[in-house]
C-alpha cells in the first residue's frame, strides 16, 4: 500500500485524491500489463504518466476509463468505490478522455457533434444550448472554435479542441490526455498545455498520458513513471530532474541511449535512386508534388523535412508504387542496369528490393490477427509462390533476436505484441527486403526514445554496410536533422532548399515556412 | 453486486467446439417445440432427424456442402460475405447445361420412321418417341471430356458471376452482403428467362413445359449404387477441400488471402494490391459454388434444366444459403467444415424425410413447401448467433 503523503499545490493543506486506483492488476495473454499498480490524482494538479512504449500506459488509462475491466484491484472517485465498467461510468465520475484520435463525425457540425455525444453519455441537450454553451467556455478557457462549423474543415489540433470542449461540456473534474500532444506541430501544443494550466487554475485536474520526457517535463506538476507494467515512482516535477526520470523510465536500457553518434561513410557511392521532374496528385486529386527532382547515391540517406501535408506523404508513396505518377520518371540503377520504375506497381517495385515504413506504421504495416512468421511472409520479395515455413520461421527466429523483439513466439499472434516492438516487426521485414533502397515516412513516429533510437540507429547502420539508398520523409525535424546526409525541405509540392548535413536547424525552419 | 460484461482479450478455445454443440442440441430442442406446438409429437420429430443421420441420401447433401462450405468458407476468411452461392450456382447449372445440351451433344428431331435406326447406334439417345416430332441426341464428343468441360464451364461462369459483386466492392466499395443477395435473385431470374428461351428443348415436354430437353444419359454424372451421390461429386469435395487447405498451407495466395481478411492495409503497404484478392476470394468461391451447380445438374436424378416456378424452391435446393450455417459452426476454420456438413447435410436430410412423413401421418395439418425443412436449420441457426456472443464476451459479477 502507498505510504505517500498527500500535499497540496496551491496552499499546503492536504487534498484528498478525486482519482485513486490501487493495486491494479491486468493480464492479457501472454504479457501481464499491469503488476499491483496504484496511483492518485490530486485535484488542480497536471498529473503526467510516463513510460515507454508498452510499459502499461494505456491499459491503465483504458481501466480508469472502463474500456478494460481489472483482474485485480479498486477504484476509488472522490473517495468512494467504484466499479468503472464503460466510459459512460468514467464520465459520470468527472474522467473524460481525450484521446490520440478525435472520435467526431466528419459531416456534422461542432455543436452536432457535441449534442450527440452528450446524448450518448445520457445527458439531453439541444444543438442551439450546445452552441451557447461552446461559445461561453471557448471564451472562458480561450479555445475558439465555430459550433457551426462541419468537422472535416477542422484542422487536427482544432479537432483536438472540440475533443477538449466536450470535455468541459461533460463538467469534467479530470480530463485525461492519451498521447494527444504526440501528432500536434510543436506551436499547437503551446495552445493544449496553456489551456491545461488554465482549467488546472480553476481546480480540474489533468491526467497527461506520454511517452515524451521532456512534455512530462515542461507541463506537469507530478509524474508517474511506469516500466513494464510497475510503477516505478512518482515525483514531483519541480524536484526532480530530466536524467532522473530517464532513469527511472529506461532503467539500466539507459546507456543504450548514450551511445553517441552514428557512424557515417565518408564517401558515399555512384547515384541508385533518380528522379526526375515528378508530379502527382493528392487524393483530392490536385498536383501535391510539382516537379520534383533528386538522386540518391548508394549508402545515402535523403530526409525531407517540412510541415506535414506538403506532398511529402505522397512523394513517398509514388517512390513506393503506391500513388500513380502523373509526370516525370523514376529511375533505379542496379548493378549497372537502369530500370524506370515510374508506375511499375507496388509488387514489381517491391521486389526489386526496396523497403517500405508507411505512415501509421503499425495500423497499416502489421496484421495484428497474424502470426509474427505471417506478417513476414507476406512480403512479396519474401515469398512467391510456394511458402517454405522452414525458411520463414528460421527468419523471423533471427530477426526476433537481432531485434530484440519481445514474444512469446515466432508464432504468436503480432496483437499480443506491444507498440514498440510490433514496429520492431515491421521495421525488421523491411530492412531484411531493402536490398536497393528504403523509402520511409515518420519511421518512428509513436515509438518511445530507446526504440526510436534503435530504429534510426538501424536505418543509418543498414545505409553505411550495405550501402542501401534511404530517403526519409518526416515531420519530426530533430529525426531529419539526426540521420540526413542530405536535407530537402519541402513546401507546397516542391522543394524549396536542400542542404548538406551540418546545416543550422534555424536555417531548415525558416525555409519550411516561408 | 453488479453483472458486468466483460469483452474477451482472448477468445476462449472451449467455445469452439463447446458452442457449435451445444447450438445444435438446443436448435433441435427448440425444433422439437416448435413441432409440438403444431401437432408433431416429439419422438417422430426425433426418430426422423437421427435417421437423417444414417441415410444413405444424405451423403448427396454432405458433398455438396461441403464444396460450398469450402466455396464460403475461403471468401469469409477473407472479411468478404458472400451471399451469393445460390446465383452462383445457377450459373454453374446453366453454363454446364449449355455444354451438355448444345456443345457435348446436340438434340435434333429425325422423322418419324427413322426412329427406330437410331436405336442402337452408338452416341445417340431418343429423347423424346413421340410419334410426330422425335427428338435424339447426338454425342459430339467424347464424354469425359464433356463432363469435364461442363465443369470447367460452370466453374468459370459461377466464378465470373461472382466478379460483379467483387468488382463492386473492391473499385466502388458497395457493400457485398447486399449486392450478393440481390443478385441471386437475378440470376434465378435469367435462369427462367435463359431456360424459357434460349436454352428450351425440342421435345414434347420441353414445348408443353418451360425447361430444356433431357441430357444425353452419357453426359450425367456416375450415382454410387445404394445413394443418390455421384462419384464426380465426391471426388470434386475431395479435390476442391485438400486444394483449398494446401493452398492456405502453403502458397503466398493463401496467405494474402488470409490477410485479407485481418488487415487489408497491411498487403497494400507491402506492395500487393489487396482489391485484386478481393476479386481472387470471390471467383474463387463463385467457381466452387459453380462446381456444385453443375454436380446437381449433372444428378442422373435430374439431368435437365426447368424454370423455377416458386423461386422458394430453386433447383439449388438452397444450399447456397444452407452452406452458410456449415462455414459458421466451423467458425471459418476450414478442417471442421466436413464435420459440420455431414452434420447439417443429417439435418436436412432428416428434415425432408419428417416432411413427407408428416405429410403422409397428417394430412390435416397440410403443410407443404420448404418452409418445414428449415425450422431445424434456422433454430439452430439462432441460437448458434446466439451464443456466439459468449465466445467474443464473458460475464463476471463484481462486488
Amino acid at each position: 500500500m502507498s505510504t505517500q503523503t498527500f500535499f497540496s499545490l496551491n496552499g499546503e493543506k492536504s487534498l484528498n485524491p478525486i482519482i485513486s486506483a490501487r493495486g491494479l492488476w491486468k493480464s492479457f495473454p501472454g504479457v501481464v500489463a499491469l503488476k499491483d499498480v496504484s496511483l492518485d490524482v490530486l485535484p488542480g494538479e497536471i498529473h503526467a504518466i510516463l513510460g515507454e512504449n508498452g510499459a502499461g500506459k494505456s491499459t491503465l488509462l483504458k481501466i480508469l476509463y472502463g474500456i478494460y475491466v481489472p483482474d485485480k484491484g479498486d477504484l476509488f472517485f472522490g473517495g468512494r468505490k467504484v466499479v468503472v465498467t464503460s466510459p459512460q461510468d468514467a464520465v459520470r465520475n468527472g474522467l473524460v478522455l481525450v484521446s490520440q484520435v478525435p472520435q467526431l463525425i466528419d459531416s456534422l457540425t461542432v455543436a452536432e457533434n457535441l449534442s450527440l455525444s452528450l446524448s450518448q453519455f445520457g445527458y439531453v441537450s439541444s444543438v442551439r444550448k450546445v452552441s451557447k454553451f461552446l461559445l461561453e467556455k471557448g471564451r472562458e478557457y480561450g479555445v475558439r472554435v465555430d459550433p457551426d462549423i462541419e468537422v472535416w474543415k477542422l484542422s487536427y489540433t482544432q479537432k483536438q479542441l472540440v475533443e477538449v470542449l466536450r470535455a468541459l461540456l461533460l463538467n469534467a473534474k479530470v480530463i485525461a490526455f492519451d498521447e494527444a500532444t504526440t501528432l500536434l506541430p510543436h506551436a499547437e501544443k503551446e495552445k493544449l498545455y496553456d489551456f491545461m494550466k488554465l482549467f488546472k487554475s480553476k481546480g480540474g485536474s489533468v491526467l497527461l498520458v506520454t511517452h515524451k520526457i521532456p512534455e512530462a517535463m515542461e507541463v506537469s506538476d507530478r509524474i508517474t513513471v511506469l516500466r513494464r507494467g510497475e510503477v516505478v515512482g512518482t515525483v514531483r516535477t519541480s524536484e526532480t530532474t530530466l536524467d532522473q526520470v530517464r532513469y527511472m523510465m529506461f532503467g539500466e536500457r539507459l546507456t543504450q541511449l548514450n551511445s553517441g553518434k552514428y557512424e557515417k561513410l565518408g564517401e558515399k557511392g555512384s547515384e541508385v535512386l533518380v528522379v526526375r521532374d515528378l508530379w502527382v496528385r493528392s487524393d483530392y486529386g490536385v498536383y501535391a508534388v510539382k516537379g520534383v527532382s533528386f538522386s540518391v547515391r548508394k549508402g545515402e540517406i535523403l530526409g525531407i523535412a517540412g510541415v506535414a501535408g506538403n506532398g511529402q506523404l505522397e512523394l513517398i508513396q509514388a517512390l513506393a508504387g503506391l500513388r500513380k505518377s502523373e509526370r516525370g520518371s523514376i529511375r533505379l540503377r542496379i548493378n549497372g542496369n537502369e530500370i524506370d520504375v515510374t508506375n511499375k506497381g507496388s509488387t514489381a517495385i517491391r521486389r526489386l528490393g526496396i523497403g517500405y515504413i508507411p505512415d501509421e506504421p503499425v495500423k497499416k504495416g502489421v496484421s495484428l490477427d497474424n502470426s509474427i512468421e505471417e506478417n513476414i511472409a507476406v512480403h512479396p520479395r519474401l515469398t512467391r509462390f510456394l511458402i517454405r515455413w522452414g525458411d520463414v520461421k528460421s527468419l523471423a527466429t533471427d530477426l526476433v533476436r537481432e531485434f530484440s523483439i519481445v514474444t512469446p513466439s515466432t508464432n504468436a499472434k503480432a496483437k499480443v505484441l506491444s507498440g514498440g516492438n510490433l514496429m520492431k516487426v515491421l521495421v525488421a521485414r523491411e530492412l531484411t527486403v531493402s536490398k536497393v533502397a528504403l523509402v520511409a515516412y515518420n519511421p518512428t513516429r509513436g515509438l518511445d526514445e530507446v526504440s526510436t533510437r534503435y530504429v534510426r540507429r538501424l536505418i543509418v547502420s543498414k545505409a553505411v554496410s550495405e550501402g542501401m539508398c534511404v530517403v526519409v520523409a518526416s515531420e519530426d525535424l530533430d529525426e531529419i536533422m539526426e540521420i540526413s546526409d542530405v536535407i530537402a525541405v519541402m513546401n507546397s509540392g516542391s522543394f524549396v532548399g536542400v542542404f548538406k548535413s551540418g546545416v543550422s536547424r534555424e536555417e531548415v525552419e525558416r525555409v519550411m515556412v516561408s | 453486486m453488479r453483472l458486468i460484461v466483460v469483452k474477451r482479450v482472448k477468445t476462449s478455445n472451449l467455445y469452439y467446439v463447446g458452442i457449435p454443440v451445444l447450438s445444435i442440441l438446443a436448435g433441435l430442442a427448440l425444433s422439437t417445440l416448435i413441432f409440438a406446438s403444431i401437432g408433431v409429437p416429439p419422438d417422430l420429430f426425433i426418430s426422423e432427424i437421427l435417421a437423417g443421420f444414417q441415410s444413405p441420401q444424405t451423403l448427396r447433401y454432405f458433398a455438396l456442402l461441403v464444396i460450398l462450405g469450402v466455396a464460403l468458407t475461403m471468401s469469409f476468411r477473407a472479411s468478404i460475405w458472400n451471399i451469393g452461392a445460390e446465383g452462383q450456382m445457377i450459373w454453374g447449372m446453366l453454363a454446364g447445361g449449355y455444354i451438355a445440351l448444345f456443345v457435348a451433344a446436340q438434340s435434333m428431331y429425325v422423322s418419324p420412321s427413322d426412329l427406330p435406326n437410331y436405336a442402337n447406334v452408338p452416341g445417340v439417345e431418343i429423347i423424346d418417341a413421340s410419334p410426330v416430332k422425335p427428338v435424339i441426341s447426338v454425342l459430339l464428343m467424347d464424354p469425359s471430356l464433356g463432363k469435364l468441360l461442363m465443369v470447367l464451364f460452370g466453374m468459370l461462369a459461377g466464378g465470373l458471376w461472382a466478379l460483379i459483386p467483387a468488382v463492386l466492392k473492391a473499385y466502388l466499395d458497395i457493400d457485398e452482403v447486399a449486392s450478393t443477395l440481390i443478385l441471386n435473385y437475378v440470376a434465378y431470374q435469367l435462369f427462367n428467362h435463359l431456360v424459357s428461351y434460349n436454352l428450351r428443348g425440342l421435345s414434347v415436354q420441353a414445348r408443353q413445359f418451360f425447361r430444356t430437353d433431357r441430357m444425353n444419359s452419357a453426359l450425367l454424372f456416375n450415382l454410387i449404387p445404394g445413394t443418390s451421390v455421384t462419384v464426380q461429386e465426391v471426388l470434386m469435395a475431395v479435390i476442391f477441400f485438400v486444394s483449398v487447405v494446401l493452398m492456405y498451407r502453403y502458397t503466398a495466395v493463401g496467405l494474402r488471402l488470409k490477410i485479407i481478411g485481418s488487415n487489408p492495409q497491411l498487403l497494400r503497404s507491402v506492395g500487393v494490391d489487396e482489391r485484386r484478392y478481393i476479386l481472387l476470394a470471390m471467383f474463387l468461391s463463385g467457381m466452387l459454388a459453380g462446381a456444385a451447380g453443375v454436380s446437381i445438374l449433372a444428378n442422373p436424378g435430374i439431368g435437365k434444366l426447368e424454370k423455377i416456378a416458386n423461386v422458394v424452391s430453386p433447383p439449388t435446393m438452397n444450399l447456397g444459403y444452407t452452406a452458410i450455417l456449415v462455414s459458421w459452426l466451423s467458425i471459418l476454420d476450414l478442417r471442421f467444415v466436413p464435420i459440420y456438413a455431414y452434420i447439417v447435410a443429417s439435418l436436412f436430410q432428416g428434415s425432408s424425410l419428417l416432411q413427407s412423413e408428416i405429410n403422409s401421418l397428417f394430412p390435416e395439418l397440410s403443410l407443404t413447401g420448404a418452409a418445414l425443412t428449415y425450422i431445424p436449420i434456422g433454430s439452430i441457426l439462432v441460437v448458434y448467433v446466439i451464443l456466439r456472443i459468449f465466445t467474443e464476451y464473458s460475464v463476471r459479477i463484481m462486488r
